[in-house]
């Protein structure tokens, strides 16, 4: 029994830390704003992990990453998202396209798309969710007509509307999720690889709290897809799907920002900390203990991955843990900073950071599945008699 | 990384949960009630299994066959202090965590002599004279130790013991979660299973991942213990807060699954619920354990990705 992930984890940690202060000021907040260099500098720093061989270092060699193992890729996901994301919008070719390239795409695909992800030349979007089509993905109505016979010879028509699709209006590629011919349900859904600046797609921007870029609509309208555009088989997308889900959910470390913001508060609100109310203080304690657990139940669904295992329920597990403790988090550091707790900024607590903490971790319990999606998998699994 | 118990100390378990099943299981708590010397069965048992020459503070593997043996105590209300008897002295004193203001203990009178701590290190005794237990249906077995004579106990055996109650609390929980799965896959009202119901569905996945939740937490901490020792003190209390949460928030789910028979002596998540709650209230409940952690982890720090106090 041994929760050190040893010295090289420690070392890749500082190392990450070190460039992310190097190349960001005290300010940054994430490539989500109004001001187009986050963005950009967000695209600088995926170039430069990419030459320093730290933007890919848990993808196999053969497909040009580190070939470090699923801790390194741990680790490089914590200080990211401690550190609000400093790869922007990229985190999500890095962390399930280019793993779903590996698994279904040909070697066509994997050629193009998998060294563009690899440099950290390119964002990727996900075309899933639907208007009608939410935690009930299955029931997606998107569909792609194929052109030149029944298996699209010479190309497909998709026409349909996405929604909730984070950065399309920065993506250069979309992933999407397209209903070929009559089945129903998962019968007939298959996965098309679509530049965004095809003739036919219009991104409208969600106002929403997150902030900008985060939800969009994308309306696809006759938009033509190339023969070779389909990744894996026709009608295979669901389990294209259900890999790229499952690395999504473990994809993003909520707890580590939850962590780093928790040790930072009783600095930021010095010399006064000892003065708040012994109630808040041991809300703070609670909330370091709730931040450990999730962390310890993302670990053990790490480790079960490391031992080939598909850890589905696990992974919910950890999903649910996670993203109540995202929440958890902003309550306990709104409370703590009281009134103050409405500025936001680089004049307010924290530069701003508890505010726009607070404002993402609202949608945690939906993004990625809702958490309800996730009782009903832990559930079904206790009722047939797995450990969860 | 690693996070699994070593074999060896899962075969201890597997021993002891066979053992204690032999003797009844959670029946053993409910005779025990009525009879209190049928816990002295408990005694031959612990010798044939070897548990009585665990020492937890040797080697991390007799921690963690420790600690599991005492999640199998657990599972079953096992009417004895296992956590304490483990981590005992030379003169074969049990060693346990006792409230400031009164020593108050669990089946004190099983033996003679205790050393005993607050969990603050401010005090520690020998103590003995075990007067009547409370005989109430939350703490059948509590007595107070009368005699005390100030000594100084390891105060790493005192961190020791409540590490080891957290183990025997979490092996209750998850007995409280499959006693709730059992019952909601075979109780039917409406003409199905009430498991087929999303809001119980619902419910027994939150109380699975709040336990899924400490047995991380409780594996965790184990190594923080084994690694450090006393100097886990914080960890220990944050696993104990933690237990103790957990128990208020999964005995109440797990009742209300049952409907009334979550409440009825007949049912085991009822004596579970019971026999489990002089470990939750002894030496101190949620609110004092929380102020406790929040002044460990001042004085001491946490362990975790960053350090407290660190600046932007």
């Amino acid at each position: 029994m041994d929760f050190d992930l040893g010295d090289g984890a420690a070392d890749l940690r500082l190392r990450l830390r070190g460039l992310i202060q190097e190349n960001f000021g005290p300010n940054f907040l994430g490539a989500f704003t109004t001001n187009p260099s986050d963005l950009e500098d967000t695209n600088n720093f995926c170039r430069l992990l990419a030459s320093e061989g730290l933007l890919t270092l848990a993808w196999p060699k053969e497909f040009g990453g580190g070939g470090g193992s699923l801790w390194d890729q741990t680790v490089v996901r914590e200080e990211m998202w401690a550190h609000h994301e400093p790869r922007g919008a990229q985190y999500m070719g890095l962390n399930w396209v280019g793993p779903a390239l590996m698994a279904y795409g040909s070697d066509a695909q994997k050629a193009f798309h998998l060294p563009l992800i690899a440099a950290g030349d390119v964002i990727w979007c996900q075309g899933f969710s639907e208007p009608e089509a939410g935690s009930d993905l299955a029931s997606l109505r998107t569909r792609a007509e194929p052109v030149g016979g029944a298996y699209g010879d010479e190309g497909w028509i998709i026409n349909g509307q996405k929604i909730w699709t984070s950065y399309a209006g920065m993506a250069q590629w979309c992933i999407i999720a397209a209903r070929v011919g009559g089945g129903e349900r998962h019968e007939g859904i298959t996965m098309f690889l679509v530049p965004m600046d095809s003739p036919g797609i219009e991104v409208r921007p969600i106002r929403s709290m997150l902030g900008p870029h985060h939800l969009n609509e994308v309306f696809f309208n006759d938009v033509f897809a190339t023969p070779d555009s389909v990744l894996g088989e026709i009608g295979g997308g669901w389990s294209v799907i259900k890999t790229a889900l499952a690395h999504e959910r473990v994809g993003i470390a909520r707890y580590a920002r939850c962590e780093r913001l928790l040790s930072l508060i009783g600095a930021e609100l010095a010399p006064h900390w000892q003065d708040l109310p012994a109630n808040l203080h041991t809300a703070w304690v609670r909330a370091l203990v709730q931040v450990r657990v999730a962390r310890l139940l993302a670990y053990r669904t790490v480790h079960a991955q490391e031992r080939g295992e598909v850890p589905d329920v696990a992974a919910s597990a950890a999903r649910i843990a996670v993203t109540q403790c995202d929440q958890l988090v902003a309550e306990v550091l709104f409370s703590a900073l009281d009134h103050r707790s409405l500025e936001a900024g680089s004049n307010a607590p924290l530069r701003g950071a508890v505010e726009d903490h607070w404002r993402y971790a609202q949608a945690a319990t939906v993004a990625s599945g809702t958490i309800e999606v996730q009782r009903m998998i832990v559930a079904k699994a206790l009722l047939r008699g797995e450990s969860v | 990384m690693n996070p699994v118990l070593p074999e060896e100390a899962v075969q201890v378990a597997d021993a002891a949960r066979r053992a204690f099943a032999d003797l009844g299981g959670v029946e053993l708590a409910r005779h025990s009630e009525i009879d209190p010397k049928q816990r002295e069965k408990i005694v031959a048992v612990l010798s044939q299994l070897g548990l009585d020459a665990l020492d937890p503070r040797t080697d991390p593997i007799s921690l963690a066959a420790a600690a599991a043996s005492c999640a199998e105590a657990g599972r079953v209300a096992l009417p004895y202090p296992l956590a304490a008897s483990l981590v005992r002295d030379l003169d074969g004193r049990p060693t346990v965590a006792v409230p400031n203001s009164q020593v108050r203990v669990d089946h004190a009178d099983l033996f003679p002599q205790w050393r005993v701590g607050t969990l603050d290190g401010g005090a520690s005794f020998v103590a003995s004279g075990a007067g009547q237990a409370l005989g109430t249906r939350l703490g059948p077995f509590v007595s107070s130790l009368n005699d005390l004579r100030p000594t100084e106990v390891n105060f790493g055996d005192i961190v020791c013991q409540q590490l080891l109650v957290s183990w025997t609390l979490l092996g209750a929980l998850e007995n409280a979660v499959s006693l709730a799965t059992f019952h909601v896959n075979s109780r039917i009202q409406f003409g199905k299973p009430i498991a087929t119901f999303q809001a119980v569905q619902f419910q027994l996945a939150d109380a699975a991942v709040i336990v899924a939740g400490l047995r991380e937490l409780a594996g965790f901490t184990l190594w923080r213990f084994s690694s450090v020792g006393e100097a886990a003190r914080a960890d220990v209390i944050a696993l104990r807060l933690h237990a103790l949460e957990s128990a208020r928030a999964v005995f109440r789910t797990c009742q209300q699954l049952h409907g009334a028979a979550g409440v009825c002596d007949e049912y085991d998540i009822s004596i579970l619920t019971r026999m489990m709650q002089p470990a939750l209230r002894l030496p101190a409940g949620i609110e004092q354990t929380a102020e406790l952690l929040t002044d460990a982890v001042t004085m001491d720090g946490f362990v975790g990705l960053f350090p407290l106090g660190g600046k932007v």
